[in-house]
């Protein structure tokens, strides 16, 4: 063998060494295993963390991209949008997605899927964010988990209310929704606790209902004596207590609003999707209180013998001043009156039997009955006015005493018949009229007419030449007096002067005695008597014209206090007449405003006319013709004493301290520049007067 | 008998080389199971390459997943046809084209063969040099993401199928590698022995 060896390598005997299989197979093996082991793992987690394919619909997929498009829930990533496609017959889009699978069990019934786009509206903005990252859908669900769905319709806009949200949901009915819309507050005491839902038509197509989303605790302030009524744009109210413009916030005057109180305590808790009537305003909500509109009422009738014109179907019919029920149905019916054929004008009356204050549980028997005992003890149907303004009517039932005793009776198809009594009904646009006729024929003519005479006569007492040519004369009067004063004769005169003016006082106060004992009529009678008086004053005056410094005293004095008189006492008297006028005027007495206006003018002509008549204004003018007569005859008898004009010259400055003390700040001074000033302001006083009442002759009615 | 480590010739009869010490095999007889397993887990995770994105493209909050494929079709859709072409041949042509050498040099030194050893020696150099070349796509994922990291902006992250791609290109290396050259001629003189 070793031999071999050396020669030649032997054949080696190269077998395949047979090892158990375990043996042969390599360890790398491990490695494609593994592999498969992680990629199926990783196949299956993909598979299974895919998610839960569902299938929303919505009208349109705007802005929506398969793969991108995020579904959040809370504003958390639950899924994505995988594909969008056309449901058969591309009435919609069909949008499928992927939702988490821990999410997925939620996804009942209730769930709801939006797309949040960005959105501006009366409540704010929401959704900027999708203005750069692109739209998402949003779902809301409860945290119920409850028989899963994996197909969804999805809202156009997105919901107001959560899923999860607290609170109550009400169904509001309304005659019309015109005044609702979708997300209008729902207001309590001002303060919004909630909103409302899409308005729609109600299934019997009358109504409009909509939801309405009360949120907790809010909700809590709900019972079943809770009231709802429109708050939507604003009100005007016109009544007794003037006129009251009712604005809510600006959003419900543009989105309209509802307003919700609970008037009365006591109610049951509310239910969900509790059907509430919506009323037109708070006032009706709240008369509404007492109604129960599901109960039984009592249909009575009324046959009235008048017309029933401004009686509708809805009118209220009240007893003792409570509305107990409407007019449901009008209609014209003849019967039988002691045998002749008459029409009688048929009201029926729905009577709710709890505003009788039967009870709650009063039936419509019980009021029958009891509306029977209260005819036999006089109770009677009228008619009786309830606007004013409109002249709508309103049935009274009333209790009237010492009633003819009468039975309620029953109509043929089985009303009740309440007998009546006659109705009180103030047509108020017949007494308007009639107040406009009568406004028509008052004599405002003549009115202004007389006005307008008053005016003259006055102006023209106003603009008398010897009116003005007084001040003139009483001037010269006054220089010829200061050189009679410088006279040694004149020394003794003050106290002579004295006597007299104390005369002359005397007499001017029987004067004004007398005419402060005239009245009205009788006063320009005296008042002419009064002057004759003075103009004979005068005459007598004159004829003792040698005593020269009194009867200037007296002539100044006199013509003063005449004029200052007349005109004040013609002003006066102008003026209370103006105020009886105004009084009378401005009396309640309606029906005797135009007699007593007529008699006032009848009075302010009669005035005027005997104003006119009985020459007071010539009598001034005699008077103050008088009085230039007079000054006249003083300065005749100047002349003709030209020796006592030179001694006075001579003698100025002898009585120097005669002119101090008679001087310009002489009290015989001081009075006639008051006499001048009194007449200056009584001309004054009357071209006012006569202004403003030319100016507004209308003052003379109204009194201003 | 070369030492498979440092080339020294031995006789063979020993077992461990004198000089490096170690274990010497005139013949590693486990070679093809080492290339099938490694060929096999290559394959597995090609699979996972191709199917899931290789990059996630975020720009603005919208992000955008492309596989290998999708990418490849995207870039001719855009008129960028070389690139397609180029990413297409780095990322298609050549893992699949090595899938397929290896198989059939592996299957080829248990069955007849159609090429001759020379051919397919040079197929197997051809295999060994490409392998590396593969890695191509998944560099530039790295460097993508390493460069494009502008938070919401715009940004690139690497998907699961750069992973699973840079797996399925080193599982392909490593079946080439464990690829016993020798079993090539081995079963030529087999056949001549016969």
């Amino acid at each position: 063998m070793p031999s071999d060896q050396n020669q030649s390598p032997a054949n080696m005997d190269v077998r395949p060494v047979k090892r158990p299989i375990w043996q042969r197979i390599s360890i790398v093996w491990i490695v494609p295993v593994l592999a498969l082991i992680v990629s199926l793992g990783v196949a299956y987690q993909n598979y299974a963390n895919q998610g839960v394919a569902i299938e929303i619909t919505f009208e349109n997929a705007a802005g929506m991209a398969a793969g991108e498009t995020l579904i959040k829930y809370r504003d958390v990533t639950v899924g994505s949008v995988e594909k969008v496609a056309f449901a058969d017959g591309l009435t919609d889009v069909v949008v499928h997605a992927r939702i988490d699978q821990n999410i997925a069990p939620y996804l009942d019934d209730d769930a709801m899927f939006w797309v949040v786009r960005p959105d501006v509206s009366l409540r704010g903005i929401s959704g900027l964010d999708t203005v750069l990252g692109g739209v998402y859908i949003e779902g809301n669900w409860d945290k119920q988990a409850d028989v899963a769905q994996t197909s969804f319709i999805g809202l156009e806009t997105p919901p107001l209310t959560r899923a999860d949200q607290p609170g109550t949901i009400v169904t509001l009915r309304a005659p019309d929704g015109s005044a609702l819309a979708k997300g209008a507050p729902l207001l309590h005491k001002g303060i919004q606790v909630g909103y409302l839902e899409t308005p729609d038509l109600a299934f019997n197509g009358k109504d409009v209902i909509v939801s309405a989303f009360i949120e907790a605790p809010y909700d809590a302030q709900v019972t079943s004596n809770t009231r709802f009524w429109d708050t939507s744009g604003f009100s005007v109210k016109f009544g007794t207590g003037g006129v009251s413009l009712d604005v809510n916030s600006l959003a419900s005057l543009i989105e309209g609003g509802i307003a919700f109180d609970t008037m009365v305590s006591g109610g049951r808790p509310v239910v969900q999707d509790q059907v509430f009537d919506l009323f037109p305003d708070e006032d009706t909500a709240r008369s509404s209180l007492f109604a129960r509109p599901n109960q039984a009422v009592l249909n009575v009738s009324v046959l009235f013998e008048q017309s029933v014109s401004g009686l509708s179907v809805g009118s209220e019919v009240r007893f003792s001043g409570i509305r107990i029920g409407e007019v449901t149905d009008l209609s014209a019916s003849v019967m039988e009156v002691r045998g002749v054929p008459a029409v009688r004008l048929r009201a029926n009356l729905a009577i709710e039997p709890a505003r009788l204050g039967l009870g709650e549980d009063a039936t419509p028997a019980d009021a029958s009955a009891f509306l029977a005992d209260y005819v036999a003890r006089g109770l009677r149907a009228r008619m009786i006015t309830g606007n004013i303004l409109s002249g709508s009517l309103q049935v009274e039932l009333l209790e009237i005493e010492n009633a003819r005793p009468q039975e309620m009776t029953t109509t043929e198809d089985g009303y009740d018949v309440i007998p009546t009594t006659k109705s009180e009904i103030t047509d108020v646009a017949a007494t308007a009229e009639g107040v406009l006729d009568r406004i028509n024929n008052l004599p405002v003519e003549e009115l202004m007419t007389g006005a307008i005479d008053m005016m003259d006569s006055f102006e023209r007492l106003a603009n008398d030449e010897n009116l003005r040519a007084a001040p003139a004369s009483l001037t010269a009067l006054m220089d010829e007096a200061r050189g009679l004063i410088a006279n040694e004769d004149i020394q003794a005169v003050p106290a002579e002067m004295r006597g007299a003016v104390t005369d002359v006082r005397q007499s001017l106060a029987d004067l004004n005695a007398i005419m402060a004992s005239a009245d009205e009529q009788q006063i320009v009678i005296k008042l002419a008597e009064t002057l004759e008086t003075a103009n004979a004053a005068i005459a007598n005056i004159e004829e003792s014209t040698r005593n020269l410094p009194q009867i200037t005293a007296q002539i100044e004095a006199i013509i003063a206090k005449a004029n200052a008189l007349e005109l004040d006492s013609l002003v006066a008297n102008a003026t209370a007449t103006l105020a009886s006028i105004d009084t009378l005027i401005g009396s309640d007495t309606t029906a005797e405003l135009p007699a007593s206006l007529s008699a006032a003018l009848d009075e302010m002509t009669v005035f005027l006319a005997e104003v006119r008549k009985g020459g007071a204004i010539e009598n001034v003018n005699a008077a103050l013709q008088s009085a230039s007569e007079a000054a006249k005859a003083i300065e005749t008898s100047v002349q003709g004493l030209p020796d006592l004009s030179a001694r006075a010259s001579r003698l100025v400055a002898e009585t120097e301290a005669v002119i101090a003390s008679f001087g310009e700040r002489s009290r015989f001074s001081a009075e006639t520049l008051g006499t001048l000033r009194d007449i200056q302001s009584a001309a004054d006083a009357v071209t006012n007067l006569a202004r403003t009442i030319q100016r507004n002759p209308s003052s003379l009615l109204t009194g201003r | 008998m070369a030492c498979s480590r440092c080339g020294r010739l031995h006789p063979i009869t020993e077992s461990y080389c004198t000089r490096c010490s170690a274990p010497l095999e005139s013949r590693d007889f486990e070679s093809p199971q080492k290339v099938w397993a490694w060929l096999i887990a290559g394959l597995v995770a090609y699979v996972p390459a191709n199917l899931y994105p290789m990059l996630r493209t975020s720009q603005l909050g919208k992000t955008t997943e492309s596989t290998i494929v999708g990418g490849v079709i995207d870039l001719i859709h855009h008129g960028s046809v070389g690139i397609a072409a180029i990413v297409f041949f780095a990322s298609v042509v050549i893992p699949v084209g090595k899938f397929l050498a290896i198989a059939y040099l592996a299957i080829s030194v248990q069955r007849k063969s159609l090429l001759n050893q020379h051919q397919r020696h040079k197929l197997y150099e051809v295999v060994e040099f490409v392998g590396r070349w593969s890695m191509i796509d998944v560099f530039v994922v790295a460097i993508l993401s390493a460069l494009v990291q502008f938070d919401t902006l715009a940004s690139i992250n690497p998907g699961i199928a750069a992973f699973s791609f840079a797996i399925s290109v080193v599982f392909t290396m490593l079946s080439a590698q464990s690829f016993d050259a020798r079993l090539i001629w081995d079963v030529d003189r087999t056949n001549h022995a016969k």
